[in-house]
């Protein structure tokens, strides 16, 4: 019984360490780009929070198919939990591209595809998690998993909106690889370990405490029919 | 405004969407804990002779 939190304090640990070491890398390690100067920092947590928010919305995508195919009510729980920081991870991405975009494009935000589907995307999962707090108890879990199935639509089309469209927005990566020097490629890849160990940690902790939450509640919904009924 | 303060706006920004949704966490897991002990309360009562 005991095993379980101290595997979760060690691995939290671990982030802590790895996010400090990500931050080194980010200041000490990687160089400064030419044209954009110093603030093209930013890129080493907006692009790897995008990529942890598409990754938790398909993570919701997957579990919500396996809820509708299985009923079990873990998978519901999952796509839930999955969902709150996908939209963590996305509100962020809104934040830190704007302060991005400021000194370089001159503006804080344009009407740009990748920018509009991006924020179409947050408002998607916004009501997602709004959807989940108004909905029935006995509707909650088919409604909201249909809601994370045609939502996640969204995903690809934001991805491949640089691609498709005319934009202002930068691609990193193309057919070739990435378009970074290899000292930026390293702490790209540090910064990807580090929100990739915070995405899980903070999953895990969010798939727990739900959890603890059903059960308290229905251990108190019996106590509670003890108590009326006898 | 110079590219160091809006690295520091963007950094400060993230750290603090992360600082409190983690403090969002343990608040709620808190908040079940007590209720826990409530629970566990009402049936140690219920089970003594």
């Amino acid at each position: 019984m005991t095993r379980k939190p101290n595997f979760l304090a060690t691995f939290k640990l671990i982030t802590f360490f790895m996010m400090f070491i990500a931050l080194g890398a980010i200041f000490f390690y990687a160089p400064v780009e030419k044209t954009m100067g110093i603030v093209q920092k930013i890129f080493y947590i907006h692009v790897p929070s995008a990529f942890f928010a598409f990754f938790a919305f398909f993570i919701t995508f997957v579990a919500s198919i396996l809820y509708l195919f299985k009923k079990e009510h873990k998978w519901d729980v999952i796509a839930f939990c999955a969902a709150e920081i996908g939209l963590t991870f996305c509100t962020i991405v809104l934040i830190t591209g704007p302060i991005w975009a400021k000194p370089i494009w001159n503006v804080w935000w344009t009407w740009d595809p990748r920018l509009t589907t991006t924020l179409i995307l947050w408002f998607t999962y916004v009501v997602y998690l709004m959807l989940r707090g108004v909905v029935r108890e006995n509707q909650r879990s088919n409604f909201s998993a249909v809601f994370g199935i045609i939502g996640f639509a969204n995903v690809p089309i934001t991805f491949f909106a640089i691609r498709m469209w005319r934009t202002i927005h930068p691609v990193v990566i193309t057919a070739k690889g990435l378009n970074i020097s290899v000292p930026m490629k390293h702490t790209l890849l540090l910064t990807f370990i580090a929100f990739g160990l915070l995405f899980s940690s903070l999953l895990i902790s969010r798939i727990r405490l739900e959890k603890m939450r059903v059960n308290t509640g229905e251990i108190k919904a019996l106590i509670e029919d003890k108590i009326h009924f006898g | 405004m110079g590219g160091t303060a809006y690295l520091f706006a963007a950094f400060s920004i993230t750290w603090a969407i992360i600082f409190f949704y983690t403090f969002s966490i343990s608040r709620r897991q808190k908040s079940l804990e007590i209720q826990i002990d409530k629970i566990r309360e009402i049936l140690e009562k219920s089970l003594r002779p």
